[in-house]
């Protein structure tokens, strides 16, 4: 078992080293620089020669590789070309919690609501009820989140006025505050998953039903609520376990449009600002952040499953 | 002989005098014609204390001003800093007022002497007297220092001080520019910075801006926010009201907008185009904004086929539909532009200009007249660079080209539309790889900074490539005379070389620039310079 | 990866006869008889056909501005209203589909053909090979999408083309996934080891046994993957680096429509619900198709 855990930690430190060399390589494959952007109106061809080599771009690849990841595994993680603020410090302490809040708010919302409406539209199968629950949940999980985002701003923020319409504030600092501008964010995030939520159980809590061991507890004279929520959903648990962990590791990146819309100033915005102004550190930073939540989101899945289900627990 | 009164020569040109980003400390309180607005006004009325929330679209890159680049940091660091003069608008004219300075003379055409205002005091404690300001200025020439601004010194010869509250200022040539160059509200090497703080924070110094103004920097969290707190010494006596400034980074414009029109932000510091009509009819928003000193373009890369040939150029600049353009795409805040000098530069600007049948403007007979004349005759499918990407109120994003491109097809330009983001974009137009693309130059009150520098031969903002020695002896002309009427001919004459004969770009418009604010603020004096001054800035109760 | 790997379908139907022996024309009839695959298959399908006789059905050119009559709501001359171009937002839904159906399917394609690859050798030639891919697998699945497909145009360039190989990109490592644990499951049943003792070519187990097998896990991934391929589209758009105006693309009309949302806001709501309604359809489809094609689950 030990044995096993380590050799998996070996396979994930390898694929973030792949991973980070791939993010590496990429942007700097991508035409444009820091430096013309940095320089603005002001540039001219000796400028940007100086800069340049003042922020070391000048050297071979793999010696800039080389360096940032010396650095990075020490825990320095360079510093910001524009704002020369520590990187560090921005990813960790300042972007990932608050995407973390934003996600996990999200995901609890979706969890909260998709559950039992798929455990209502499988009961009332067939019927009217069903089939809005059903309709609404495709839907939630098929708009795309900008648009979703802006029109909830308009129609809640702007036109009723019952939220904010942007920003973000630290639910440790202020919790009613900071959970009255997280309310539409999670939404819009929250939306998708809730959506996926809502039709695996549904579509499994059906499956289950239909097994013998339901009948079985039925005509032992079990309630139906005993029936329903302890031994069918303990069956479904494993299906939902699987379509939750599989889209648990995007959720840090699921967040990049909501946070870009709501003004929230979370990893997803970090990085897509990074990458469009090509700041090669920070989009390293938090790509590899990504990539390791990933990761280790999905050994916890995996861990999970094989604990729920003995049966897989083969290699 | 005769005592030239040099001051008032300079002021007279200055009151139409305004430069994007040379807004250097100028001329004090003598001059005969800059107009003065106080400030003071109102003490008695306005409200003291609250937090004001503003929304900012347009990214600030640094709060150094001797580094800046951004009229997005401009409009910030204003109300951090001070110059030794500062731009006032009456609602007809701009003029200069007296802010760290409390007086300048000029006693020959060379040499200014300032008399600073007493008992200044930077935000962390630090004198500022006459030995700050030298610092302040001789860092901005420092070769080592690097500033992009230090060409507005060029050549400034000694800085001296007389006494701790007396500088005086040498140019080894009569600096025409002086002034705008001196100006330190929006500008930039005449802005006074902490010598102190510099030399503590180093390159930090734009994160962490120390200087003189009526609010003092707390801190900035990146992609979030800028916070900006009172400064209970601020010389001006009474200002500011406001106890603190929050400044919220906005990405995505939309959503800056809904901020605005739900009440959550107090102010918004640009706005597209599009959103204006609503915005004005928001019984509870006061829309602030004129067509100010620039001008949107369309660049043509004359360094390279098919565009190297002037009537290809002539061509385009007289198929493109500006009306249209206004309409569609400023959704009518902008002005048709004929040249390059806009409204506010009352004493250069021609309001009659479209009947004078000088400049450039929509003539498709002319245009394929040109056409015809051309070098490349057949199908030409030059390519047209844009980005999206992140575009506030600025930019006009792709919208321009999508106006711009069907005209063209009609004399048989097929120009093909290149979207990508804009690190590529800047790279592209430095390189030289591209046939079109269109920008703005900002911010300007004078023709000179609105010419010059963008398009004499060899300057680094003239990305075009062009090259007429002519051209470049006229503006260099009219930017070291003083006489405005002798000025104006040597523009005239730059102008209809510039604009009907080499064609290096379309002018485009002229735009309005906004500034939003809540009813719920008062004492908000718009200066038409692309400026957010809170100084006088209340909040009713 | 998916629902039915787990259940004894899989094992059940792979114990099944080879689909050599059965009938082909029969394996439509248990999708018809799932309701929820129909309604999926006449959504998509309707698209499809608008996808396909556009021109016929447009009433004007999609891409033709026309001032006088832009950002009109719906009416008589423009059924679905006009964009702030004056382009005929009808015509330009309708062009729409083409792009996403061609976005969509194409991205996916490519992805699973990459997939197909990457999943088989790692199943079959099993190892250091199989580890070495997953491993990369692994790497492309932990990197963020949306980054993966800025950072592709940024190198690409711009354009439907390359729009595509991007989002392909991010498809290869999911399919590749499938593929390998569905090869590997079906590898060690014994009728494929008798095969392989018999001398059958390994390529022909690999045709005829091993791909019906994982073809209906596959399709049912590949209907929720276009759905991702065009929502992760607009997503580019809404940066600016989706496909170039005035293509009448959804996802870019979305775009440019969030900017209009208060003074005209049908140009985001038609080709918002239209791409709700395919997805939805799509979905819907997917679903169908893997409870038809999995057998009933036996008792708990």
């Amino acid at each position: 078992m030990l044995r096993a855990l380590f050799s998996r930690l070996l396979q994930t430190l390898l694929v973030l080293a792949v991973v980070s060399v791939a993010a590496f390589w990429f942007l700097k494959l991508a035409p444009g620089d820091p430096v013309s952007l940095m320089l603005g109106a002001e540039y001219s061809p000796a400028a940007a020669a100086r800069l340049t080599h003042e922020l070391g771009l000048d050297r071979p690849w793999p010696q800039q590789y080389l360096h940032w990841l010396g650095g990075f595994v020490r825990g320095d993680w360079g510093t910001s070309y524009i704002s020369h603020s520590d990187i560090f410090r921005q990813a960790v302490y300042e972007a990932l919690p608050i995407t973390l809040t934003l996600s996990a708010l999200s995901l609890l919302m979706a969890l909260l609501i998709g559950i039992p409406a798929g455990m209502v539209a499988a009961l009332r199968r067939g019927g009217p009820v069903d089939w809005v629950v059903s309709s609404v949940a495709v839907l939630g999980s098929a708009m795309p989140s900008f648009y979703l985002g802006i029109v909830l701003v308009w129609v809640f923020g702007v036109g009723l006025g019952w939220f904010p319409t942007l920003g973000f504030v630290r639910p440790w600092e202020d919790f009613a505050d900071g959970m009255h501008h997280l309310a539409l964010p999670a939404i819009t995030l929250g939306a998708y998953y809730a959506g996926l939520i809502a039709i695996t159980t549904r579509s499994s809590l059906i499956d289950v039903m239909g097994h013998s061991f339901i009948a079985a507890a039925r005509a032992r004279g079990e309630p139906m609520w005993r029936v329903v929520c302890v031994h069918a959903m303990r069956n479904v648990l494993m299906p939902l376990t699987t379509v939750i962990g599989l889209q648990l590791g995007g959720l840090l990146r699921g967040a990049v449009m909501t946070e870009v819309v709501f003004a929230i100033p979370g990893l997803g915005m970090l990085i897509t600002t990074a990458v469009l102004n090509r700041e090669y550190g920070v989009v390293q930073a938090g790509i590899m952040l990504t990539a390791l939540f990933f990761v280790l989101v999905n050994l916890l899945v995996d861990q999970t499953y094989q604990w729920l289900d003995p049966r897989l627990r083969r290699r | 002989m005769v005592q030239v009164d040099f001051k008032n020569l300079l002021a007279q040109r200055l009151a139409a005098d305004f430069s994007r980003r040379n807004f250097l400390g100028a001329v004090g309180a003598g001059a005969a014609t800059a107009v003065l607005g106080s400030g003071i006004a109102q003490a008695a009325e306005q409200r003291r204390g609250g937090t004001l929330k503003w929304a900012q679209l347009v990214p600030p890159d640094t709060l150094d001003p001797h580094f800046t680049g951004s009229l997005g940091s401009i409009k910030i660091h204003n109300n951090i800093y001070n110059g030794l003069l500062k731009i006032v608008y009456d609602g007809k004219r701009v003029g200069f007022a007296p802010d760290l300075a409390a007086s300048w003379e000029m006693t020959d055409d060379k040499t200014h002497v300032f008399k600073l205002r007493p008992n200044v005091k930077f935000h962390d404690g630090e004198v500022c007297d006459a030995a700050a300001v030298k610092w302040s200025l001789e860092r901005v020439k420092d070769p080592k220092t690097g500033s992009p601004h230090a060409w507005m010194l060029a050549s400034l010869e000694s800085v001296e001080v007389i006494d701790p509250l007396t500088v005086r200022v040498r140019y080894s040539k009569p600096f025409a520019f002086f002034p705008v160059a001196m100006n330190g509200a929006t500008g930039r090497a005449g802005t006074i910075v902490s010598r102190r703080a510099v030399e503590k924070f180093g390159k930090e110094f734009g994160r962490n801006p120390v200087g003189t103004g009526p609010f003092k920097f707390v801190q900035w969290r990146e992609n979030e926010l800028i916070e900006l707190v009172r400064n209970p010494d601020y010389f001006e006596p009474g200002l500011p009201y406001l106890d603190k400034i929050n400044i919220q980074l906005i990405k995505e414009p939309t959503a800056a907008v809904a901020a605005i029109m739900s009440g959550q932000v107090d102010a918004l510091d640009a706005c597209p185009f599009q959103f204006m009509s609503q915005v004005r009819g928001n019984k509870n928003l006061q829309v602030f904004g004129e067509a100010e000193g620039n001008y949107a373009f369309l660049a043509m890369n004359t360094k390279r086929a098919p565009f190297d040939d002037p009537n290809l150029r002539l061509a385009v600049a007289y198929a493109i539909d500006r009306e249209l353009l206004v309409k569609q795409g400023y959704f009518g805040d902008a002005v048709p532009a004929y040249t390059l000098i806009s409204p506010p530069m009352a004493d250069f600007y021609d309001p009659a200009i479209a009947k004078s049948g000088r400049g450039q403007f929509f003539d498709l007979k002319k245009a394929q007249e040109y056409r015809a004349k051309a070098k490349v005759q057949g199908e030409i499918a030059p390519v047209y660079v844009a980005s999206e990407a992140f575009t506030s109120n600025g930019s006009s994003g792709s919208r321009n080209a999508q106006l711009i491109i069907p005209m063209l097809a009609k004399i048989g330009i097929k120009a093909k539309l290149e979207l990508m983001d804009p690190a590529v974009l800047n790279k592209r137009t430095n390189a030289g790889d591209y046939d079109f693309y269109d920008a703005a130059w900002e911010g300007d009150v004078d023709p000179d900074e609105t010419m010059r520098p963008e398009w004499s031969s060899g300057m680094p903002w003239n990305r075009v490539g062009y090259a007429n020695p002519e051209f470049d002896s006229l503006v260099l002309r009219a930017s070291q005379t003083v006489n405005v009427a002798e000025r104006k001919k040597l523009y005239v004459q730059a102008e209809d070389l510039m604009m009907a004969k080499d064609a290096p770009i379309a002018v485009l418009a002229h735009m309005r620039v906004f500034k939003i604010l809540n009813k719920r603020t008062e004492g908000f004096k718009y200066v038409p310079a692309n400026l957010m001054n809170m100084h006088t800035v209340s909040l009713k109760a | 990866m998916t629902l039915e790997q787990l259940s004894p379908a899989a094992a059940a139907s792979a114990a099944a006869p080879s689909p050599a022996v059965r009938r082909p024309h029969r394996w439509w009839r248990p999708i018809l008889r799932e309701r929820s695959a129909v309604v999926g298959m006449v959504i998509v399908g309707a698209f499809a056909l608008m996808a396909l006789f556009a021109p016929w059905l447009a009433t004007h050119d999609p891409t033709l501005q026309d001032f006088s009559v832009a950002l009109q709501p719906p009416g008589a001359d423009h059924w679905l209203g006009t964009d702030s171009f004056g382009q005929d937002l009808y015509s330009r839904l309708l062009y729409g589909a083409r792009f996403a159906l061609g976005i969509g399917v194409g991205s996916v394609a490519l992805g699973l053909a990459g997939g197909l690859l990457v999943g088989l050798t790692a199943g079959l030639v099993g190892g250091r090979v199989e580890w070495a891919l997953m491993r990369v697998v692994d790497a492309i699945l932990a990197f963020p999408e949306v980054i993966l497909a800025i950072a592709f145009v940024a190198v690409l360039g711009m354009g439907v083309d390359k729009l595509v190989y991007a989002l392909a990109v991010s498809f290869v490592g999911p399919f590749a996934r499938i593929v390998r644990s569905d090869v590997l499951q079906v590898k060690s049943l014994p009728f494929i080891e008798a095969a392989t003792l018999m001398g059958v070519p390994r390529l022909r187990i690999v045709l005829r046994h091993l791909l019906p097998h994982v073809a209906s896990s596959l399709l049912v991934q590949a209907g929720i993957r276009i759905s991702t391929a065009i929502l992760l589209e607009s997503g580019l758009s809404f940066f600016g680096l989706g496909v170039v105006p005035p293509t009448p693309d959804w996802g870019l009309m979305i775009a440019e429509g969030r900017g209009f949302i208060a003074m005209a806001w049908w140009i985001s709501t038609w080709p918002g619900v239209a791409l709700a309604l395919l997805l939805v359809g799509l979905t819907l489809l997917g679903d169908g198709l893997r409870n038809a094609l999995a057998p009933k689950s036996q008792g708990g």
